[in-house]
């Protein structure tokens, strides 16, 4: 394209009238280097434009949004605390329970025989008995009966 | 591949580009693209029966970049009103240093409107037609005639300002 041509194509493509096989020429033009010295800056706009259509899209995500990542972390942090809320809490079973003592024990063997451990008995009961009055009778009467039952 | 993926593969590129020159960030523009392909792939059956898939796709992911455009103002005028004063944001003089040609090009077109700025992106990068532009932004013919003629003079006269270029 001659010169003179050129300048009057940068005119037009100034106002917006060029088509885009004129916008093609002037680029060829501004590429092809030989350009007249009136419009020789004009070089660096349409560098700008080739420049700005070799940009690519990148392949891959470089970063996850923060956005959708504190989505994601309130939604996990919901779903535990629902799922805490809407399950009971079982009461463990009676088979479950450790059971430390399996042998019959023999009460025989602690019954009181003798005379002066008997009084022992029937004091510490009779003590009991006091430091109780004031809370209950029926504790009282009960506790005596015991130690009577103990020493009969 | 099926036919939307064979689609999405020929424009995600042109996607990703339109995002950027929207939003003029690249981690903002690649989530952009991210979110499209996300709800463009939930009516896939809808999309390739479209006449014009590539279009609409343009034209979703133009307004996601402009909501996120306007998310991320909202968000950097929050932090500035939060931070302290910035005592070594640089000087013009330190700037105009630093940049080269193409830098300050690129500066003087995010100066311009969005909608002038998706019309030149969409016609000098992309090589569109105006029935084309318009399918893809939503913008009738003649606003996508006077946007480029805009954008062209805008750009035109803010690098002759400059004096980057002869008035």
């Amino acid at each position: 394209m001659k010169h003179a041509n050129a300048k009057a194509l940068l005119e037009k493509y100034f106002v917006g009238e060029t088509s885009l096989p004129e916008e093609a020429l002037l680029r060829d033009y501004f590429r092809a280097g030989d350009i007249h010295p009136d419009i020789t800056e004009y070089k660096d706009l349409f560098a700008y434009w080739d420049d700005a259509a070799k940009i690519k899209a990148p392949a891959r995500r470089r970063r996850l949004p923060v956005r959708w990542l504190s989505a994601a972390a309130a939604a996990v942090l919901l779903l535990f605390a629902v799922n805490l809320w809407i399950t009971p809490n079982p009461e463990p079973e009676l088979s479950e329970l450790v059971i430390t003592e399996t042998k019959t024990v023999d009460w025989s063997k602690y019954e009181v025989t003798d005379e002066k451990e008997a009084y022992k008995v029937l004091r510490a009961a009779l003590k009991t008995a006091s430091t109780s009055m004031n809370s209950s009778t029926k504790g009282v009467i009960q506790e005596v009966g015991e130690a009577a039952a103990m020493i009969r | 591949m099926d036919h939307f993926s064979s689609i999405i593969t020929s424009v995600r590129d042109r996607l990703y580009r339109l995002a950027l020159r929207v939003v003029n960030d690249a981690d903002e523009a690649e989530d952009v693209v991210q979110d499209v392909l996300v709800k463009s792939w939930k009516k896939r059956d809808e999309i390739v029966g479209l006449d014009n898939p590539p279009a609409w796709l343009m034209r979703m992911t133009k307004h996601q970049a402009i909501d996120r455009l306007r998310s991320a103002k909202v968000r950097d005028l929050r932090e500035r009103e939060a931070a302290l004063p910035d005592l070594e944001r640089q000087t013009p003089y330190q700037l105009a240093a630093t940049n080269d040609t193409l830098g300050h090009i690129h500066r003087i077109l995010q100066q311009l409107p969005t909608d002038q700025r998706t019309v030149l992106q969409l016609r000098e990068v992309e090589g569109m037609d105006y029935q084309e532009i318009a399918a893809a932004t939503g913008l009738t013919m003649p606003q996508v005639k006077v946007y480029l003629h805009r954008g062209r003079g805008r750009i035109r006269e803010l690098l002759t300002k400059e004096k980057i270029m002869p008035s």
